[in-house]
């Protein structure tokens, strides 16, 4: 069973497709990183499968049901755009009037149990709008967390957050997932955040989904490359050129791809009298695997 | 690793959605200032109805008295149904325009601070937001009809009027109009989701209906006969429930009250069933 199943969706705006046909599988227990551009229809999709807006057509299923069915909705959590909170109220305020919208039966402890989560324990008293945007998204996720939800929909919530606390929204992601067993799909433009959380992946453009890989496959699929760097970097480019089939020189250093030895490179450039002065192995990462994604759909 | 958990989904039943929206619109109306500030403005309106005629002018000249029996201040002595008297309509029905006001209010907070995504990501149905906002805010306006019967009795008294009065009639027609506060605060819910993108357009659209000029336009090019089922129908409690009111007149505000709420929650759920939620 998969935890969302999204088959022929469209929804427009004024006659533009903010989604467009578009097929998503989300399996349970999975941390799904929903990646695309500014507009690519992230947070459409999100909106659709929290019920906030009316798709035009397709369909959308949450564990094997229907959206819309009341007994799947209940074990939804999102966090679109903002936290949703009253400014004027207190974070307790807030989270009791959703407990209490859930039908929660031991509120109180459940109101706790979800700030101890968001390491928030000590905040319940203070007024939504004076909390920082770190709190705020947290909070958000505290909100979501009600109710022992089996799939969260968190949309960008590490946004404009800072080091610190972009570390202890991933703690956090992580602490659901495996100890409560959530399904989380999360949309972010950090991909490198996501990279290390994620355990799929979904790319989306202009509405349509060009692309649904797990983080295994991935890995599996992904090109190791070498980079390193000596005195004269065309010299030795035009050598390794002779050697390996694609190097490339970036952000300074010489790139020589699909390397399986490194010593082996080394030796060849000592031999023919470079010097090299620093040498890493590396693996094509998300964010270059979208770039290039994305480059190849444009030239497409 | 990944903790297992057994995926059970049991729909929440009709009355189990409704008490958790409405113990939410409660809560939130309990834990606000804006419900006591606004029980504070109705029991302020009758002193302005009642204390500031009758004042002294700067030139020395005493205006005329609104009213001279208290009791004016809550009801009209007989049903009023066209725009041939407007001091007339000065009395509890006052409550309306600014119950209308605080509607808005509550329901553009729900869009503005995103709230309504919450309630509507989990179990909650359109149906239920309309029914739950509409209660709530009748019981927020019939509250309000209470501090306005205390500020007229306290106005009335300082005042010096006259309390004569039937009180079998006088505790029907407030009664009547507190049955009413549920048809007006379902049409401010129905008038707040349509313009629930345009905070403004919502609060002057509520004021605009709560002063009850478009219903007494439609009575007068209908006609104005006391008698007409349409002119009951479109005036409600507002004018009908007077110092002379009867038990026929509390029917026909239940009717009248019922009437409206199912009309108005119906369009409206149908509307924001059909539309995104912002």
């Amino acid at each position: 069973m998969n935890a969302i199943e999204i088959r022929g969706l469209s929804k427009s705006f004024h006659g533009m497709y903010a989604v467009d046909n578009l097929n998503m599988t989300v399996p349970v227990g999975a941390i799904y990183g929903f990646i695309g551009e500014n507009g690519s229809g992230k947070s459409t999709t999100e909106k659709l499968i929290c019920g906030h807006l009316v798709p035009d057509k397709g369909k959308i299923k949450l564990f094997g049901k229907d959206y819309r069915d009341a007994g799947v909705r209940v074990r939804v959590g999102a966090l679109i755009e903002n936290a949703g909170c009253f400014p004027n109220s207190s974070v307790w305020d807030n989270l009791m009037m959703q407990a209490i919208n859930l039908g929660l039966e031991n509120r109180d402890e459940e109101i706790r149990r979800v700030l101890q989560i968001v390491r928030m324990e000590s905040d319940a008293n203070i007024k939504f709008k004076s909390c920082s945007l770190g709190m705020k998204q947290r909070i958000g996720i505290a909100m979501a967390l009600l109710g022992d939800p089996a799939l969260l929909i968190l949309d960008e919530p590490i946004n404009g957050l800072d080091a610190d606390g972009m570390r202890i929204m991933r703690e956090i992601l992580v602490d659901i997932t495996q100890k409560y067993g959530c399904t989380v799909l999360i949309s972010s433009h950090i991909l490198g955040e996501l990279e290390k959380i994620a355990t799929h992946y979904g790319i989306i453009r202009q509405g349509k989904m060009i692309c649904e890989i797990s983080a295994a496959e991935m890995d599996s699929r992904a090109q190791v490359f070498v980079s390193l760097k000596t005195k004269d970097m065309q010299g030795a480019k035009a050598l390794l050129q002779q050697k390996a089939a694609d190097v490339r020189e970036e952000d300074g250093y010489l790139r020589v791809y699909d390397v399986n030895q490194p010593e082996a490179i080394v030796d060849y450039l000592i031999k023919n009298g470079h010097v090299v002065s620093e040498i890493k192995k590396n693996k094509i990462g998300l964010e270059e695997y979208y770039i290039e994604l994305m480059q190849k759909k444009e030239e497409a | 690793m990944t903790a297992s958990r057994e995926l059970k989904f049991e729909s929440p039943s009709f009355f189990k959605r409704i008490k958790g929206m409405l113990g939410v619109d409660f809560y939130r109306l309990f834990h606000t200032p804006m419900f006591y500030i606004f029980l504070c403005i109705a029991a302020f309106i009758p002193a302005l109805i009642l204390g500031t005629t009758g004042m002294e002018n700067p030139d020395g000249t005493v205006s005329a008295q609104l009213y001279t029996n208290a009791w004016n201040a809550i009801a009209a002595d007989t049903p009023l149904y066209t725009f041939n008297s407007i001091g007339e309509y000065a009395n509890m029905n006052m409550v309306f325009i600014f119950g209308g006001i605080m509607v808005s209010i509550f329901i553009g907070h729900d869009y503005k601070s995103g709230y309504v995504k919450q309630l509507f990501t989990t179990h909650a149905k359109k149906q239920d937001y309309m029914i739950s906002k509409s209660i709530t805010c009748a019981f927020a306006m019939a509250c309000m009809c209470i501090t306005y019967l205390l500020g007229s009795v306290v106005s009335g008294l300082l005042v010096g009027l006259d309390f004569t009065v039937n009180a079998g009639s006088l505790f029907i027609a407030i009664l009547s109009k507190m049955i009413m506060s549920l048809g007006w605060a379902s049409l401010y819910t129905f008038l707040n989701v349509i313009f629930r993108k345009y905070f403004g357009v919502s609060i002057a659209s509520s004021f605009f209906f709560g002063t009850g000029l478009p219903i007494i336009a439609i009575g007068m090019i209908f006609g104005d006969t006391s008698g007409s089922a349409l002119n009951i129908f479109l005036y409600g409690s507002s004018v009908n429930a007077c110092l002379s009111s009867n038990m026929m007149t509390l029917i026909i505000c239940i009717v009248c009250s019922a009437a409206w709420a199912i009309i108005y929650n119906l369009v409206g759920t149908a509307i924001l069933s059909k539309s995104d939620v912002y």
